[in-house]
């Protein structure tokens, strides 16, 4: 498979790669750990004019604490983020998240804005260009059918960013920066939940940091993620979970984020009107696990059915759930 | 004194020094002086007429160097039987499933190859398509050949016995229907070809192949030039697995590339056209009735099998026939009728797989389960009721010339610990095994057997020259073990000159796990026709009879006197200074019926000997998410005699991972109207390394009578017994019977859930 | 397109390559430099056949821009045994049986090449999941395990 011909710019600072990325915009694509874009390129599934490499910009790297928060800049490597003693110890449902995603060669190229901004997938879009070359454009190449679900009106490409999930369950924010502003918005927010455009993010921004706030009481986090394999794929479902309790020793906030069962992350709201106790019963947990799978929308587009993949976000959720509790029972 | 020096002993094989370096080539890896890209376009389409391809936009592109289509070559069609003949390499009048061959280039790179796919333009008329054998058999249905009414392609009829009267006699009887999907080989190398002319017309080329002289004939006759003129090349194979036997178009695409450019050409596959472009496994669904006595032992059987055959008939009858020959072998069938189906459809083309026939084989092994739970004898008791002991022929009249089943079974169930563990178990923690048996070699006809030559150099080293491919199974090793063994001689003095059509003799080839028994012998034969004649003038120097010497250390010596002695190359320098050369050469013709057919007359000796094999896995399975923890499986095969252990070992290991934990778990094709959803391996699941169990393996020596040493073969019965022993030891975990494999976690899930609600 | 200048850094040999910028490393590697121990086995980044050293840090060679990894050290299956010597990693494979058909070993050898220098002496579960992204038809990972504990043993 060949690379289609691009211009590879190489900005050597923050502030020119956003003004190239300003001038280019939809013409270009962003090189950071190249783990997705590269692949979409050799399948004639992106052929930008424009490449920008942002390996240069050593300010779009790194992990540092300020008093209430860890900033993780984007290009930061997964397999850094790994590493780091600071999010094991603050944040390991991230640290868990960073240990299952892929294979450690892509953990070691992967960053954690190219993580956070993965397109969403699906069986028949991500194909090479000979095997949709015989088959009507689907919505998310821009066509008006959805081969997934006959008479589907919509695209319901998955959303499979292992790191999301936690990030989210955190309360984390991401600042979006162009050329004569930035905003920080809740990475939630950054979710459309459409498969044909998944994030509602600028031609010229550029996501250039995460910030996980910190927390000053007794809490406990889990990562699940379901695969058939013990490695290398993608969530089937994924399951992340934020405990906290206050001073009185009650669940103050739960937070619990459901990935890979639809176009972008599904956040259970509320979550805590429903676990009252810090050791909820189990048909506490199991209310909580049924209302994830009513956000599911899944439907036969990976290697594994649809039907299957529902059944498991009840599953997932639960033994997440059980492992949060049981971190932050252990103490903070 | 030790039997042997060297065989029987793990030694380290010759060929991975340059495959740890990264020295060692492959196809792809071939660079000619002036070569070319070559880039095959494909049919998006799985069945249309071709009315018309228009070259000559590609033709005049810069840089691109050839074009070929059908018109480049003689139409003829082409098939590994006389009876076969359905496959033109370039096709003429229409195209069979996506990503059929239509037209080819040879440019000056890549991007120049690809950009003239581009400028080819090709007017299809569509017609209607079949995916599945039930839509391929229903009357009306689109023919997808001419010749073949009612899309059959191949129809295998086996009729033993009275099968009528054993299942009047039967004390119970119970049919059912298994199924399984397409598996695919997923070798490590994907496909390539890089060919040239020489200034004679010559042809060279080098491709993945499981026996080069069976890559050479079709190639001559295909581009109508002497055989002798077509020289396959022996390069590294990055694994075979049964789907590199036959020649491919890729093979005839590149060749008439290369003569038309008048250039090197080379074709690399990508990931997607080994999957869709090579062969796959056939899907199958087999329905078994079976009767025994109320003691188990079976009585009569009958099935009936279909099988997805794809587009063309490629190895077909084999295809149809071993999974059935595989089970004869293993078990006693007094009375059997077999009707097995090859259907043809709209899909790539089916081949010969490692672990032929999951659905069947399974399906034997897991009905026997089934049989023994309504009689009360638990797995193993059922096995040894009914497997195959030495000297009984099979219902096809193979004669059983060593068995070592009843041995396999018994050392895995003692290793196991499955007299502990059956029953006793923990819930949805199980128990399971599985039983196969296979051939070493089938009638082949003129390249049924293979030869070698032997050639001394005035030092006292050799040159074994034989045509055994070596696929990574260490095939090469082999040869060049048996020779040091036979010849007295190290490693190192031995030159291997192998598995290339302008030097070496003919070989059937490995696809037929035949080339330990057949080639090995033909290698030992020659070292010890060579070996005499060595001896003949070490007797006149020693002056003693021949049978009172031996060879070791590049020595020959007298056996009780061992300082009474004389170097080799002092003999060969004798020789050579009284005007004779030393050589040797050995042919081995496997003793087997030569009028065995496949489908005209299934009966006779199919090969001299066959491999028993038994596994036993134990696993785990989660019941909330169906998933399957293998925790441990235990593999016995009867290899006749283990030339090199750890070799053996290591197909064990494999056939562990290919035929149990993908095949029985995850491996399987995904289909959108003839097209492959999953054609690398993140969608397509091969096991992982982390997915892996602990593996024991029993290495059983039946020493046959006619095996090299006693050998047999060791590549494919695991991979088989694995398939089975994980079907039964899942179902045994989940207290219930799923007929329908692979047993991926929604399947387990749907048979727990609905055990529950019974 | 444009020709670019890039300076690579391979096995302690510098090359000055002239290239169009969407070529792969693996490409440069492959066809232009004539080191073919690295394999191709999928193209995508999935299977690990083509996995290189950069920085000491096992990468996906076929879906690394050349342009990335200018100024960096980039180890392949060539560079390890400096020249007529194995590294007593390739020694231990080759020792344990843990090559068959050798695809994908230049692959699995760096992989585990890396694992040991960062970790000298894994647990068989650290050095599973250290080559889980390598993919072997052949072996069923088992002799490959075994050499890897021999050297981890070795190093203790």
């Amino acid at each position: 498979m060949r690379l289609p011909p691009f211009k590879v710019l190489e900005p050597g600072t923050k502030k020119s790669a956003l003004l190239t990325l300003d001038k280019h915009n939809k013409n270009l694509k962003i090189v950071a750990g190249g783990t997705e874009v590269v692949v979409m390129m050799k399948l004639g599934l992106s052929a930008p004019l424009y490449l920008m490499s942002l390996k240069k910009i050593k300010v779009l790297r790194g992990i540092r604490k300020t008093k209430n928060e860890v900033i993780i800049k984007s290009s930061t490597s997964i397999n850094e983020i790994l590493q780091s003693p600071l999010i094991n110890k603050n944040f390991k449902s991230i640290t868990q998240a960073a240990k299952l995603l892929a294979a450690p060669p892509i953990q070691n190229r992967a960053t954690i804005g190219g993580n956070i901004l993965q397109d969403t997938r699906c069986l028949y879009y991500n194909q090479s260009e000979f095997f949709r070359s015989g088959l009507k454009p689907c919505f998310k190449v821009g066509g008006d059918i959805c081969h997934a679900v006959k008479g589907g009106k919509r695209c319901f490409s998955v959303y499979q960013g292992d790191m999301v999930p936690s990030l989210i369950s955190f309360g984390s924010k991401i600042k979006l920066e162009k050329k004569d502003s930035s905003r920080t918005v809740l990475l939630s927010d950054l979710f459309t939940g459409k498969g044909e455009n998944p994030f509602s993010i600028q031609p010229n921004e550029l996501l250039t940091e995460i910030v996980i706030p910190l927390h000053n009481c007794n809490y406990g986090s889990s990562y699940e993620k379901l695969r058939i394999r013990k490695g290398l794929e993608y969530p089937l479902v994924s399951a992340a979970v934020f405990l906290s309790e206050n001073t009185d020793g009650n669940l103050d906030n739960v937070r619990i984020v459901i990935g890979a069962a639809a176009s972008g992350p599904k956040i259970i709201e509320n979550a805590s009107i429903y676990l009252k106790r810090k050791n909820s019963s189990d048909e506490d947990v199991d209310e909580i696990a049924n209302i994830s799978d009513n956000l599911s929308e899944m439907v036969n587009n990976l290697s594994v059915s649809a039907a299957y993949r529902r059944k498991m976000v009840q599953v997932v959720t639960k033994r997440s759930l059980q492992n949060a509790f049981q971190d932050l029972n252990k103490g903070g | 004194m030790e039997k042997y020096s060297l065989i029987g002993k793990s030694i380290k094989r010759v060929d991975v020094t340059s495959k740890a370096t990264g020295e060692a080539i492959f196809s792809a890896d071939i660079k000619l002086s002036r070569m070319l890209v070559g880039k095959v376009l494909r049919s998006p389409h799985p069945h249309a007429r071709i009315i018309h391809i228009d070259t000559s936009k590609a033709e005049k592109l810069p840089g691109v160097k050839a074009v070929v289509t059908a018109l480049d070559t003689s139409g003829d069609k082409w098939g590994v039987f006389r009876y076969t003949q359905d496959q033109q390499f370039l096709p003429t009048d229409k195209v069979r499933y996506v990503g059929e061959e239509i037209a080819a280039v040879a440019a000056i790179d890549e991007d120049t190859a690809i950009e003239a796919l581009k400028l080819i333009k090709v007017e299809y008329k569509e017609l209607p398509a079949v995916f599945d054998i039930e839509s391929a058999l229903k009357p009306g249905a689109p023919l997808i050949h001419e010749s073949y009414p009612d899309n059959i392609n191949i129809h295998i009829n086996i009729n033993i016995g009275d099968i009528e009267k054993g299942f009047k006699e039967s004390y119970y009887l119970r049919e059912d229907t298994f199924k399984a999907p397409e598996d695919s080989y997923f070798q490590g190398e994907p496909y390539a070809v890089a060919a040239h002319f020489d200034q004679s017309g010559n042809l060279e080329i080098w491709m993945p192949n499981a026996g080069p002289h069976l890559k050479a004939k079709p190639l001559s006759n295909v581009l109508k030039i002497p055989l002798n003129k077509v020289r396959v090349r022996k390069v590294r194979i990055g694994g075979a697995f049964g789907g590199r036997s036959e020649i491919s178009p890729a093979d005839v695409i590149c060749a008439l590339l290369a003569k038309k450019s008048q250039r090197p050409v080379k074709i690399i596959y990508t990931r997607e056209e080994n999957s869709i472009a090579t062969r796959q496994a056939h899907s199958m669904v087999a329905t078994i009735k079976t009767g025994v006595d109320k003691e188990g032992r079976v009585l009569s059987r009958d099935i009936t099998c279909y099988m997805d055959g794809g587009a063309y008939s490629s190895t077909g009858p084999i295809a149809v026939s071993v999974p059935f020959l595989c089970m004869e072998q293993a078990y006693r069938m007094d009375n059997v009728r077999y009707n097995g189906y090859r259907i043809f459809t709209n899909k790539p083309i089916r081949g010969m797989f490692r672990t032929h026939g999951r659905a069947f084989a399974c399906g034997i092994d897991l009905q026997l389960d089934m049989i023994g739970q309504e009689l009360g004898f638990d797995p193993v008791e059922m096995r040894l009721k009914n497997v195959r002991k030495t000297g009984e022929y099979t219902s096809t009249k193979s004669y059983i010339a060593s068995c070592g089943m009843t041995e396999a079974i018994l050392k895995t169930t003692e290793k196991a610990k499955w007299k502990e563990k059956w029953g006793k178990l923990p819930p949805y923690h199980g128990i399971g095994i599985g039983c196969n048996s296979v051939q070493t070699g089938f009638p082949m006809g003129i390249r049924g057997g293979s030869q070698a030559f032997i050639k001394f150099n005035e030092e006292g080293g050799i040159s074994v020259i034989t045509g055994i491919v070596d696929n990574g199974q260490g095939n090469d090793s082999m040869i060049v073990q048996i020779a040091a063994e036979e010849l007295g001689l190290d490693l190192d003095n031995i030159q291997l000159i192998s598995a290339d059509t302008e030097v070496t003799p003919s070989d059937p080839g490995s696809y037929s796990m035949c080339e330990t028994f057949i080639g090995g012998n033909a290698v030992r034969l020659a070292a010890q026709d060579a070996k005499k004649k060595l001896l003949k003038i070490a007797s006149e120097v020693l002056k003693v009879s021949e049978d009172q010497l031996d060879l070791r250390d590049k020595n020959i010596f007298v056996i009780n006197n061992p300082e009474q002695s004389i170097s080799m190359s002092k003999v060969v320098r004798m020789a050579l200074g009284r005007g004779e050369s030393i050589s040797g050469e050995g042919t081995y013709w496997p003793k087997v019926d030569g009028r065995r057919e496949w489908v005209e007359n299934p009966s006779g000796q199919l090969s001299e000997t066959f491999s028993f094999g038994s596994v036993i896995a134990e696993v785990k399975v989660d019941p909330e998410t169906g998933k399957v923890d293998v925790l441990e499986v235990t593999a016995a095969q009867d290899v006749g005699y283990a030339l090199n252990p750890k070799i053996i070992e290591g197909q064990f290991e494999g056939g562990v991972a290919m035929g149990g934990q993908g095949g029985m778990l995850s491996e399987y094709v995904l289909w959108y109207n003839g097209r492959v959803l999953n054609s690398n391996q993140l969608d397509y699941m091969v096991p992982l390394a982390t997915d892996m169990p602990k593996i024991n393996n029993i290495i059983v020596e039946t020493v046959d009578p006619n095996g090299p040493y006693g050998a047999k073969e060791a590549g494919m019965s695991v991979a088989m017994s694995t398939a089975q022993a994980y079907c039964g030891a899942i179902c045994n975990a989940i207290g219930a019977n799923i007929k329908d494999f692979p047993l991926t976690p929604d399947k387990i899930l749907k048979a727990i859930e609905e055990k529950g609600k019974k | 397109m444009y020709k670019k200048t890039v300076l690579l850094k391979i096995n302690n040999e510098e090359h000055i390559i002239s290239t169009y910028p969407n070529r792969t490393l693996l490409e440069i590697l492959r066809d232009d430099l004539c080191l073919t121990g690295t394999k191709e086995s999928c193209g995508e980044g999935i299977c690990g056949a083509c996995t290189v050293l950069l920085d000491g840090l096992p990468v996906r060679s076929c879906i690394l821009l050349v342009t990335e990894v200018e100024g960096k050290e980039i180890t392949t299956i060539e560079g390890l045994s400096g020249g007529e010597k194995l590294d007593p990693l390739q020694e231990a494979f080759i020792e344990y049986h843990a090559i068959q058909c050798g695809f994908c070993s230049p692959g699995m050898i760096l992989t585990a090449y890396s694992l040991l220098k960062s970790n000298p002496n894994p647990d068989e579960e650290e050095i599973r999941h250290a080559i889980s992204g390598n993919i072997c038809r052949c072996t069923g990972y088992a002799k490959i395990v075994e050499a890897v504990k021999a050297m981890s043993e070795k190093g203790s």
